[in-house]
């Protein structure tokens, strides 16, 4: 099964896609993914109900966040009322090593987002200001990187001996699916998705 | 180069997903000092290479406002007659003055009661980095 | 929201600058400049680049030349000493723009806000223009995303 693990909607202050339109994006386009999840920028969207839109095309839809940090942005999955209320998912500094202790401890997953990314990538940081422990698990695919910028994810991520994932970071409809993630067991819901990236049985992939 | 098409596409013969055709916009240095000119932007980071250098910048760049525009002369190819209601873009990469860049575009959505159509638009610099990208709201008969 | 590490207060400036009208200038809508403008683009339609044409009107996104004239106020604080970058526009028509015709831009802030990107923390100011013509009639919003980088780490 094959997800796209990070993307944007108009509830993100910068996306511009709706999720009606990604559904039909996915199926006009026949893009190779089964579903995507909604990462919305600095919040997690609690009252958006999409089960519609999968009933309609077919297609598995979650909800999770991008939050932001000293060491750069960080995707979670699996947010829950406890995690939204250990640390402040609005800030753009919100402590790294809190938000990997927080996700822990609430049983969600948190994974930096496109690490290799020049300046702002969570590598970038570590080089000036050191690692963080606690990280088992990072972008390595992003549909927005720069030429080179997901090379140097993977290579550091290799170094590191972190796990990747892939996600396309759209934030407008056409860039959906340029990265994802393939699981080798069915997702139903975000407990499955969870329970999977946890359990490392995936792949990142990229078409970008 | 495809030529423009001439005869009107109509709200009727669009579906999301359907692709503009792709443009290679003249970029040179004659171009970007007629928009210039017209833009009273009289600034030599757009029409000299050392200057812009001098600036820190990797060579003459093109005005962010006039890569809208080529992507307006995009939909406006895709569709004669049109008219475009809204352009929302935002600045990744800078486009050099000289360059080969080609803009692209896909029909993302569409509303049967406004007769509207919003397309995915993309200026991509030649090294294949996304300069410019957003959205358009373009009416069409 | 309290003051940021590099000593912004954003919620003050929020509650200070938003909604506030800054300058009202006007714009005489010049035909040689929409078609100098329209051509540069590489536009072919007769109705931007041909004053005879009977349907002649300024390309869609040609208001927002009238944007950096004047841009933001003097006394607008200033996030930090590094200089701001143009983070993209917003350009919304609600008729076509003809030759000869006088536009009255309005400023105004719409709004700002924070976050992290390629370049670290940035601050976002959304610069919002309202052209009006002589009817008082709305013809454009133009919005400018000005980005302003924080105090450098």
């Amino acid at each position: 099964m094959i997800l796209d693990l990070h993307t944007h909607s108009i509830m993100s202050d910068d996306g511009r896609a709706k999720v009606d339109n990604y559904c039909q994006w996915i199926r006009k386009k026949e893009l190779p993914i089964d579903g995507f999840v909604l990462s919305e920028h600095r919040q997690f969207d609690a009252t958006s109900d999409y089960r519609h839109l999968e009933d309609q095309y077919g297609l598995l839809i979650l909800k999770a966040s991008e939050v932001e940090t000293d060491y750069g942005h960080v995707l979670v999955y699996g947010v829950n009322e406890d995690l939204v209320n250990a640390f402040d998912f609005a800030r753009v500094d919100n402590p790294l090593g809190e938000v990997l202790e927080a996700a822990r401890r609430c049983g969600a997953v948190a994974a930096p987002a496109h690490p290799g990314r020049v300046n702002v990538g969570m590598f970038a940081h570590f080089e000036r200001k050191g690692p963080v422990e606690g990280i088992d698990l990072v972008e390595i695919y992003n549909g927005g990187s720069r030429p080179g910028d997901d090379d140097l994810s993977v290579r550091e991520a290799e170094r590191f001996g972190y796990r990747g994932i892939g996600g396309s970071d759209s934030h407008i409809v056409s860039r959906i699916g340029r990265c994802a993630t393939e699981f080798e067991e069915e997702i139903k819901d975000m407990d499955d998705l969870v329970a999977a990236l946890q359990g490392g049985r995936f792949e990142a992939r990229s078409w970008a | 180069m495809t030529a423009p098409r001439t005869e009107r596409l109509t709200f009727d013969d669009v579906e999301l997903g359907d692709d503009l055709p792709e443009t290679h916009p003249d970029v040179s240095l004659e171009k970007v000092r007629l928009f210039v000119e017209a833009s009273g932007m009289p600034f030599a980071r757009f029409t000299d290479n050392e200057a812009a250098k001098a600036e820190g910048l990797p060579g003459a760049l093109v005005p962010g406002i006039m890569s809208q525009g080529l992507l307006a002369v995009m939909i406006h190819q895709w569709a004669p007659g049109c008219r475009i209601q809204k352009l929302d873009t935002v600045f990744r990469f800078p486009v050099l003055t000289g360059s080969k860049p080609r803009c692209v575009g896909a029909v993302t959505d569409t509303d049967e009661d406004t007769r509207t159509v919003t397309i995915d638009c993309t200026l991509i610099s030649e090294t294949g980095e996304t300069s410019l990208l957003g959205t358009a709201v373009v009416a069409l008969d | 929201m309290g003051v940021a590490g590099d000593g912004v207060d954003l919620a003050a400036i929020k509650a200070d600058w938003i909604g506030r009208e800054l300058e009202t200038t006007t714009y005489l809508v010049d035909g040689d400049d929409m078609v100098k403008w329209a051509v540069a683009c590489g536009e072919t339609e007769s109705r931007f680049i041909d004053p005879a044409d009977p349907d002649f009107q300024a390309h869609p996104t040609f208001t927002s030349l009238f944007m950096h004239h004047p841009g933001l106020p003097a006394e607008f604080p200033k996030f930090s000493d590094r200089p701001g970058m143009d983070g993209g526009k917003s350009v919304e028509l609600l008729r076509p723009v003809r030759a000869g015709e006088t536009l009255a831009g309005t400023a105004s802030v719409a709004d700002i806000f924070d976050k992290t990107g390629r370049s670290g923390t940035m601050y976002f100011v959304v610069h919002r223009t309202t052209f009006r013509d002589e009817a008082g009639e709305d013809v454009a919003i133009v919005d400018w995303k000005l980005i302003t980088p924080g105090v450098k780490a």
